[in-house]
């Protein structure tokens, strides 16, 4: 699999040689003339409800005959029962299927399904224990689903002991999250019940509702948070979260007979498969009785089966710990999303119904547990209607133009809803559980698979994005700005310009023409300049300065009209031939010692953005080359910043100056900078915020949002690392105090760090900003000075968020950290500390690799 | 992150079958065949990428604007032709964390830089010397035989083209 499109295909390329060792690898196994059964039952297993052309309810009958066959061969009955797991756990979109073939199982051999429960229980303690809870809600799902083969009350009580833990915790805490999560698994675990064979539990299930209820529909403090969408003029939005939906949508199921039509009952017919299998089987049996031969068996066989009266196992015993804990993922409450909302067709379900939550429910958790394979991933998503109901979905790459036309129901588009569940994660607050990347990944597999089908599809979900910039969460903008170049890379940058030419006429703040210059900024990034202005319609061909197709930019110190010319030229040409620090300070000095006689405050800083512009041109051929002048040039790069902090700002104004066309080149370099603690993280900050503010002009760039988020993101992401350090198990005094010193103290420097960045936005924000008060005529009523207040908010908001958010993280890690003062245990003279802990170690820095340095 | 000891489909972030080839070349000549697994061991925690089928034309800058995308990048290291000293069509990425480089493996390698589809393979780690192309003339091997043009990297394959050209000139004489 690892090996998709790896060369072009080649008569004598490397192709040819590669094939005949892949061979090598596993002829052995080719050379065997017919599958084994037991191959055959997996692969029938593991592909279950995979293809369209086949039946998944007959492989279920067919399965579980295999294998009741079988029982005693205990690889066949231990293959069975792990892969059956290891699908609930790995692929959620098969769970009622894999129950499927456990229900037909328990008819043939109940012992078979008696392992299945133990394996279950097993896991499931496992996961409860160390509070996985999505394995847990899977678990739950799929015993959920064999609720008619148990004894009693089948999977109630657990969900019961579930809810009161969750009451228990909030009770405890008015912010606790862990409590919903739990209640969120018991709502997503009761319309599988209710769609298996069991009846008869729906006033258990209604019961159950009715207490959820006060919890679920509680709304939370933090659900405004991680709203999508930011507060309109002001007002917050009323967001409704997933779980008080979820809680709504399912009392109105309880409402219509628990109809929940779009879950799939593959259990029906492969009942029905069995019974005419067995009808089959008797008719048989009766012809050889009268043909005079003996079987004593028929009597027995001519009842139909029904789950009723199938066999009973008790339901596995869990013991849910009091208080439960959190595993490793963070919990945060989820908003519901969808690119698709307020079409005039509705080409995905609308949150009126519950197919809404659990079609995106099932595909979220099969998006974020495949990241190891984005293809097969991409596979299942454009496979999404094999695993729910049959014309749940029109059929595949309908055309959106189409649907009105259609007869039938249902609009749903099999590709809108795919889509639009992996947009609910690149567009997840605070954060999504993988690398954003990987989100973007499954869309470029999705469109490799099926572009006829997806990119339309994706095309509207663009538009509604790109009406929706104003007043989309910046940090999303960015998401989707990212996305939205880096897509276009893996498929031609073809796009549709013309259709935003109008848009061009906005103002250049207008989150609009920021879009578009910022995204058209990120094409060039991994393309180039002449590449992309050749993808663009005449009206945006303007955008595409002259200075950004250059590769070099100019020196300014080689025009004799700028200050200092001839000592820049003279600092260039030094650090060129990589002189010694004894040959530069001459002219470092020559500089000072004009700028003070022309009465310039500081001084330092004409002779700073000499030297700096001189590294930026002589490095100007490559990153490589630009690091390693930085690093030539290190010792007097870093006296800079101790002597003057405004001559420090100055090393981020000449590179970003020296790069104005390329601003991606100039803060990757002030990313190094900040790695070689030439920069510090509050300069960078101070920078943007503070000295380059014009007005909160600068707030609509969307590289200078990249540059700070990216500082900032350096700073947490070390808070993290000491954090980790703090927290680990075994650590003693001293080692202790040293490391809780050291938190304390990088912890108020973060504080500080983010006490800035609101200051400095608080003003644009509110209009309350000098500069913003002084333009125009002063009223602050230009139609641009309210665009540049909504940057305001937007940008305080994101850093808001990322603060809470960092403060909580600490909070709850430091919540379960050993107490300061603890000492080692007498018994053990060494103390055990972890080597690779990362706690004083300056940022590792890249070093400048000599061996690219060709010129 | 999967807590399974088997997967249900297969994983992308595993060494290359190249990778395991080479290993296997080594098992075949070596009578010891225990050792089979030990080179997997030098992954184990590998940082590096080799990062394979490049244009010529690719800068250092749009390598790390993709590949940043997986973490930060400790160093980047440009593939060169022995020769000429110019880029010839591959590089390492080196960064901080090994998951930061599984992760690109999941994540970008296969997908497109520059209009190209690129390869990403694990490495144990970059040494000096390795950055230059082990082809006759200069670049990698690959771009020596092609007999497909590729605007990319070059053209035909340099043995290749010169290949053709002695030909073609021995055609020429024969007109004559």
């Amino acid at each position: 699999m690892a090996d998709y499109e790896r060369r072009p295909h080649g008569p004598r390329g490397g192709r040819k040689r590669r094939y005949r060792e892949d061979d090598d690898y596993d002829r052995r196994q080719r050379r065997r003339y017919e599958e084994p059964l037991i191959v055959k039952v997996r692969r029938q297993l593991l592909t279950i409800a995979e293809s369209a052309a086949r039946r998944a309810e007959d492989d279920a009958v067919s399965i579980a005959k295999s294998v009741a066959d079988n029982y005693g061969d205990e690889e066949f009955r231990n293959s069975f029962v792990d892969i059956a797991l290891d699908l609930v756990l790995e692929q959620p979109l098969k769970i009622p299927f894999i129950a499927a073939a456990v229900l037909i199982a328990n008819f043939q051999k109940p012992e078979l399904v008696s392992d299945v429960l133990n394996r279950s229980s097993e896991c499931l303690q496992k996961y409860v224990d160390v509070g996985a809870w999505r394995e847990v809600k899977l678990l739950l799902r799929f015993l959920g689903c064999l609720q008619c083969i148990f004894e009693g009350d089948g999977i109630f009580p657990v969900l019961e002991e579930l809810f009161a833990r969750a009451v228990d915790l909030q009770t405890a805490s008015s912010e606790d999250l862990l409590g919903l999560e739990l209640v969120k698994i018991i709502l997503f675990t009761i319309p599988y019940v209710m769609a298996s064979p069991a009846a008869g539990f729906e006033s258990q299930a209604t019961a159950l509702l009715e207490k959820t209820d006060i919890i679920a529909s509680t709304p939370h403090a933090l659900v405004d948070l991680v709203n999508p969408f930011g507060p309109e003029d002001g007002k917050p939005t009323a967001t409704q979260s997933v779980i008080s939906l979820v809680q709504n949508q399912l009392q109105g199921e309880s409402g219509q007979g628990w109809a929940l039509v779009c879950l799939p009952r593959p259990w029906k017919g492969a009942l029905e498969a069995l019974n005419a299998q067995r009808t089959e089987e008797m008719q048989e049996t009766q012809e050889a009785q009268e043909e005079g031969m003996d079987a004593a068996e028929s009597t027995e066989a001519a009842e139909p089966k029904t789950y009723e009266n199938g066999p009973k196992h008790p339901f596995p015993q869990i013991t849910v710990p009091s208080p439960v804990k959190n595993g490793t993922r963070a919990i945060f409450p989820e908003v519901y999303l969808s690119v698709y909302a307020n079409q005039d067709i509705e080409t995905v379900p609308s949150t009126s119904d519950i197919a809404s939550s659990l079609l995106r429910d099932a595909l979220v958790d099969t998006i974020n547990i495949l990241d190891f394979n984005r293809i097969a991933t991409a596979k299942f998503l454009i496979d999404v209607d094999c695993y729910f109901t049959p014309h749940t979905f029109v059929k595949r790459a309908t055309p959106f133009d189409r649907l009105r036309d259609l007869p039938g129901d249902t609009q749903w588009k099999p590709e809108d809803v795919a889509v639009d569940a992996v947009f609910s994660q690149l567009f997840q607050l605070p954060s999504p559980e993988h690398k954003l990347v990987y989100y973007h990944s499954v869309l470029t597999e999705c469109c490799k698979i099926a572009p006829a089908a997806i990119a339309p599809s994706l095309g509207r979900a663009i538009r509604f994005l790109y009406r929706s910039l104003e007043t989309m969460d910046l940090d999303l903008s960015h998401r989707f700005l990212d996305w939205f170049a880096h897509h276009l890379s893996n498929f031609g940058f073809t796009w549709k310009w013309s259709e935003w030419i109008e848009d061009l006429e906005l103002p250049l703040v207008h989150p609009r023409m920021a879009f578009i210059t910022g995204a058209l900024d990120k094409e060039i990034r991994l393309s180039f300049a002449q590449r992309i202005r050749g993808t663009l319609p005449d009206p945006y061909q303007d955008l595409i300065t002259e200075g950004k197709e250059k590769d070099t930019p100019d020196f300014k110190y080689s025009s004799d009209t700028t200050p200092y010319a001839n000592e820049g030229r003279e600092i260039m040409q030094l650090v060129r031939k990589k002189a010694g620090d004894e040959e530069i300070q001459p002219v470092i000095n020559a500089i000072e010692e004009q700028a003070s006689s022309l009465g310039v405050e500081d001084p330092l800083l004409p002779s700073t953005d000499a030297f700096v512009t001189a590294i930026c041109f002589v490095g100007s051929k490559s990153l490589s080359h630009v690091l390693s002048c930085i690093e030539r040039n290190k010792e007097r790069l870093l006296a800079i910043g101790p002597q003057s902090p405004r001559a420090r700002r100055q090393i981020i104004t000449s590179v970003m100056e020296y790069w104005v066309d390329q601003p991606g080149v100039g803060i990757n370099i002030i990313d190094k900078l900040l790695n070689y603690t030439i920069l510090t993280p509050l300069s960078v900050i101070e920078w943007a915020l503070v000295d380059k503010l014009d007005a909160g002009n600068v707030l609509a760039k969307s590289h200078i949002f990249e540059m700070i988020s990216a500082t900032v993101g350096k700073v947490t992401n070390r808070l993290r690392q000491i954090v980790a350090a703090r927290t680990q198990q075994g650590l003693y005094e001293p080692q202790l105090s040293v490391l809780d010193e050291t938190l304390n103290r990088e912890k108020v420097d973060m504080q500080a760090l983010f006490k800035v960045i609101e200051d400095s936005i608080v003003s644009v924000a509110g209009g309350s900003n000098d500069e913003l008060m002084e333009r125009g005529d002063g009223s602050g009523n230009l139609p641009e000075d309210e665009i540049i207040r909504q940057w305001g908010q937007r940008w305080l908001r994101v850093f808001r968020r990322k603060a809470g958010v960092e403060e909580s993280f600490i909070a709850d890690a430091m919540a379960t950290a050993t107490p300061v003062g603890t000492v080692a245990p007498p018994a053990s003279e060494e103390n055990v500390v972890s080597e690779d802990a990362p706690v004083d170690g300056e940022m590792d820095i890249a070093e400048a690799d000599a061996s690219v340095d060709i010129s | 992150m999967s807590t399974l000891r088997h997967n249900t489909v297969d994983r992308l972030d595993r060494p290359s079958a190249y990778y395991q080839g080479k290993n296997k070349r080594r098992k075949y000549s070596q009578d010891d065949t225990e050792k089979a697994e030990e080179p997997v061991d030098h992954l184990k925690n590998a940082t590096t990428l080799y990062v394979g089928n490049l244009s010529f034309y690719t800068t250092e800058e749009q390598i790390h604007e993709l590949f940043a995308k997986c973490g930060e990048i400790k160093r980047l290291v440009m593939g060169l032709d022995r020769y000429n000293k110019t880029p010839c069509g591959f590089c390492f990425v080196e960064y901080y964390t090994h998951q930061d480089a599984l992760d690109c493996l999941k994540y970008i390698g296969g997908t497109k830089l520059d209009e190209r589809i690129i390869r990403t393979d694990l490495d144990p780690g970059f040494e000096e010397g390795r950055q230059y192309g082990r082809g006759k003339s200069g670049g990698q091997v690959r771009d020596e035989y092609r007999e497909e043009y590729d605007p990319g990297r070059g053209g035909y394959g340099r043995a290749y083209a010169d290949d053709q050209r002695r030909r073609e000139e021995e055609e020429y004489g024969k007109g004559r």
